[in-house]
């Protein structure tokens, strides 16, 4: 009941948050919700189901690029985006999912290297698709009817601030609800016992494919606010590096905890606006710190602060 | 024809750069069970390194290789102390993250250094002794002598390593430790000698390769990111831990990429080993050289 | 004899060059408790992961009631009514001990899983009565108020204890138990003993037990298989086989080449 009031509370306070920001201040708080959405989804098939994967970037831009490509060839809204970024980047999750069923551990780690490899070369080569290194831009997601009545016009940062907002609240429950499901126990129990899942009568096919179907259409969703509120996308937004940096979060704030990646995403996305005229050590930060926190906290901040406060 | 065979000599030229930088990585691997993702980097630094030696410091090639050299045992031996000593009896994926970080961090560092602007090593082979006297014209095939200069590498440090594992003890201890940890452990190993020395082989095989390549392509601070990727396609496709593998494989990745671009398409060059290494784990996860092993 | 639940037929699973078994039978009545024993490295837990499905082996052919379950997977043979326990004991650490039941139970659960992942009504009763059953196990096992621990908080041979509940908890009709004697101290084996035989009893479940521990084998056992070496050397009553000169010798064979090694 705390915990609901003081979700509640944090969501109403990011809402209103715009009136007493700048714009600046807006875009980062957007790019901190589209961060969170993806650490929290890379946690689901990481943290709780123990696969690991560097691939968050190729979902995340595959979730980019249906917007895009949807909206320039069949000029479709963000509202069909949306649901059509999940499926199509669910669908590749499943594709990266059938070689998690036979591989662990560093294996499976280089495979999903390979793969986010694999589709950031296609999206940065196949010019005639994908508009190649230059990207495509994008029209503004335009106004939003019911009934005929416009209620108000998709245009300004702060509507596309409170689009992601409420779309990063819908994919927190939605990953709240799995991870508190007999799905979300089955993937703990995958994590810490594959064999054991297996002797109990547990489908791990079904466990593991699931969990990164469901990771992938997180990032999908992330992408697709992502090319809708910065109106457009370029491939070197999707590589390795946006991967290893979602790895950080959620390592630093957490493993397996809900709250762990929000407060990772949170605390990495917005170091760079602290550090002021340091900012462009940022990277070099992020590096220092991800050798540090899994060096001396590998079960990151909440990890570590659940096992004080338990014993 | 004419052209095949360039393709061919190209291939051989970028698969024995493959070779080097693979070679440690699987060596890191099949020694330490360290997945080393910053070993592009060891690439990297080792390009800068010549750069430092001969454009700034004016030396001639073989001190500059000692410089190389240097760096790179400190490379290497900062690297164990990160990648490998903290990390025992944790799982595998805490070396993978913590080498992810040290990656970003190194290549991040170097820019701020360096800057980003591509930089390239004039290596003068008219003062390189034997070297010089090589021809460029091979029948159809044109290879400038900094492009010959790497294969040759290659087989004289491929033919070293192997001396050094097979009739030292040093040599002896690394191969005792991929064989079996604990036993080696037991049969007196110094097992963290064994890891810096492993690291320091390792940065020096990729630290060579980097300034060698430098010499024809560029340097610059992300170069090592398709390099270690390409490196990893050949260490799965050698078998992970299989040094003859990864040599083979290494030469192979090289020529059917250039074989590729070539006849195919430029823009495929890149895909095709990464298609090659998802088809390999699937269907041959001990690699295509490799003996069957658990694939956990 | 009755009617057999488990017939396991020339049963070959080789490592490499070992042949951990080789050409092994053996059949388990409903109702019965079958004891699997032989010296160390014979093959025991080999078999055991290859009838529950945790490997296929190599030769030879597995009938579960009388269907071919040779090519199943672990996890099909669960939901075919098998549990077991490990020789090196096996719990899903990072959860509590109810957790650790109810996971074993999410198999016989009608409701679907978006039920579950929406909350409904039909999940939540399902849940709370696996919760309830998981509850009353645990009091069976006199475990009941480490219900919410984590399991990684409990002694050796309570967490034995929990592996026995988890396997009880999906209401087998063959439970395959690995040395579950191993590591209990005296009085333990005689409370383990109890129970074995009452989850025959009241439970009406059959048996594969392999052990270690002479007493707990003729105590309960109602037939005896053999191994040495990955081969049947005999079966038969426990009484007549323990005194089998055979048998004798591939346990003092194996005990004298032990001593003469160390
Ligand atoms: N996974 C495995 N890989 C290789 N050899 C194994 C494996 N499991 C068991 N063995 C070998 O098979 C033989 C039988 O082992 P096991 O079934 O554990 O014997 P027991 O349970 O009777 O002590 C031993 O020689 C053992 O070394
Ligand atoms: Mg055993």
């Amino acid at each position: 009941m705390k915990t609901l009031l003081a979700a509640i509370a944090a969501v109403a306070l990011l809402a209103v948050a715009p009136f007493g920001l700048g714009g600046y201040e807006t875009n980062v708080l957007m790019m901190v919700l589209f961060f969170v959405i993806l650490a929290v989804g890379l946690d689901l098939v990481s943290g709780y189901c123990g696969q690991f994967s560097f691939a968050t970037g190729a979902f995340y831009g595959v979730g980019a690029y249906t917007a895009a490509i949807m909206s320039r060839d069949l000029g479709t809204s963000i509202w069909l985006h949306l649901p059509a970024g999940a499926v199509v980047a669910g669908l590749f999750g499943l594709l990266l999912g059938i070689p998690a069923l036979r591989l662990k551990g560093h294996f499976l780690a280089i495979v999903t290297i390979a793969f986010q490899t694999i589709v950031y070369l296609v999206i940065s080569q196949w010019t005639s698709f994908t508009g190649g290194q230059v990207g495509l831009t994008m029209p503004n997601a335009g106004p939003v009817r019911i009934f005929g009545v416009t209620l108000f016009e998709f245009g300004s940062l702060r509507s596309y601030y409170w689009l992601t907002l409420a779309m990063t609240v819908i994919c927190l429950i939605v990953a709240w609800r799995l991870i508190h499901s007999r799905l979300g126990r089955e993937w703990v129990a995958i994590r810490d016992d594959e064999t054991l899942a297996g002797a109990v009568g547990l489908d791990t096919t079904r466990g593991k494919l699931t969990a990164f179907v469901a990771y992938a259409a997180l990032a999908g969703v992330a992408g697709v606010l992502t090319a809708h509120s910065l109106r457009g996308v370029t491939p070197d937004d999707f590589t390795i590096w946006i991967s290893a940096t979602v790895v950080a979060m959620m390592v630093v704030g957490g493993r397996g905890t809900f709250v762990g990646p929000i407060i990772g995403a949170a605390f990495l996305a917005t170091l760079p606006e602290f550090l002021g005229k340091f900012a462009e050590y940022k990277m070099l930060i992020y590096g220092v710190l991800l050798v540090l926190a899994i060096t001396l906290v590998p079960e990151g901040v909440v990890g570590r602060w659940r096992a004080r406060t338990s014993r | 024809m004419d052209l095949f065979l360039q393709y061919l000599a190209n291939g051989v030229v970028i698969g024995s750069t493959y070779v080097l930088v693979a070679v440690g990585l699987t060596l890191i691997f099949g020694i330490l069970g360290v997945v080393n993702f910053a070993h592009g980097e060891f690439y990297m630094i080792g390009g800068y390194a010549g750069i430092f030696a001969i454009t700034v410091l004016g030396l001639p090639v073989l001190p500059a290789v000692a410089v190389v050299l240097a760096t790179a045992a400190v490379v290497g031996i900062a690297a164990e102390a990160i990648l490998h000593k903290p990390m025992k009896n944790r799982d595998a994926t805490s070396s993978i993250i913590s080498s992810f970080g040290l990656a970003v961090a190194l290549q991040n560092a170097t820019l701020i250094v360096m800057g980003p602007q591509p930089q390239r090593l004039n290596l003068d082979v008219s003062k390189i002794p034997v070297l010089s006297s090589l021809p460029t014209d091979f029948g159809p095939v044109f290879l400038p002598q900094q492009r010959t200069l790497i294969p040759l590498t290659m087989v004289l440090l491929i033919a070293i390593l192997y001396v050094v594992l097979r009739y030292t003890w040093t040599g002896r201890s690394l191969r005792a430790m991929a064989q079996h940890a604990t036993v080696a452990r037991l049969c007196g190993v110094r097992v963290e000698r064994v890891a810096v020395v492993t690291f320091m082989v390792g940065a020096a095989l990729a630290g060579i390769a980097g300034m060698l390549m430098s010499s024809i392509f560029l340097v610059y601070p992300i170069v090592g990111n398709m390099i270690a990727l390409k490196a990893f396609t050949v260490v799965i496709l050698g078998g992970m831990g299989n040094v003859a593998g990864a040599a083979a494989a290494g030469l192979l990745l090289g020529i059917t990429e250039s074989l590729t671009s070539g006849y195919i398409a430029n823009s495929m060059r890149d895909i095709v080993g990464f298609v090659f290494v998802i088809l390999v784990l699937l269907f041959r996860p001990q690699g295509l050289f490799g003996k069957a092993v658990d694939r956990s | 004899m009755t009617v057999p639940i488990l017939e396991a037929k020339a049963i070959t699973k080789r490592f490499g060059g070992v042949t951990a078994v080789n050409a092994a039978s053996l059949t388990v009545g409903k109702g019965q408790i079958v004891g699997l024993i032989g010296p160390n490295g014979s093959g025991k837990s080999t078999m055991v992961n290859l009838v529950t499905g945790e490997m296929t082996p190599d030769e030879g052919q597995f009938l579960f009631n009388g269907h071919d379950i040779t090519a199943q997977p672990s996890y099909r043979r669960a939901r075919l009514g098998m549990a077991r326990s490990f020789q090196l004991l096996r719990l899903f650490s990072s959860l509590s001990v109810e957790d650790n039941l109810v996971l074993a139970n999410h198999m016989r659960m009608q409701s679907s899983l978006t039920a579950s992942i929406l909350d409904r009504a039909a999940a939540r009763e399902e849940e709370a009565a696996a919760r309830k059953r998981a509850r009353e196990l645990l009091a069976w096992f006199d475990l009941q108020e480490f219900a919410s621990r984590p399991v990684t908080a409990l002694s050796i041979g309570q967490q034995r204890m929990v592996e026995l509940a988890r396997g009880m908890m999906s209401e087998p009709t063959l439970f395959v138990l690995d040395e579950p004697a191993a590591g209990l101290s005296p009085p333990n084996v005689d409370r383990l003993i109890q129970l074995i035989r009452r989850m025959r009893d009241e439970f009406g479940m059959s048996i594969l037990l392999v052990e270690h521990v002479m007493r707990v084998v003729r105590d309960l056992c109602d037939h005896v298989v053999v191994l040495d070496s990955g081969e049947k050397i005999a079966e038969g009553e426990p009484e007549a086989v323990v005194k089998d000169p055979v048998v004798v010798e591939a346990y003092i064979g194996t005990g004298w080449k032990r001593r003469a090694q160390g």
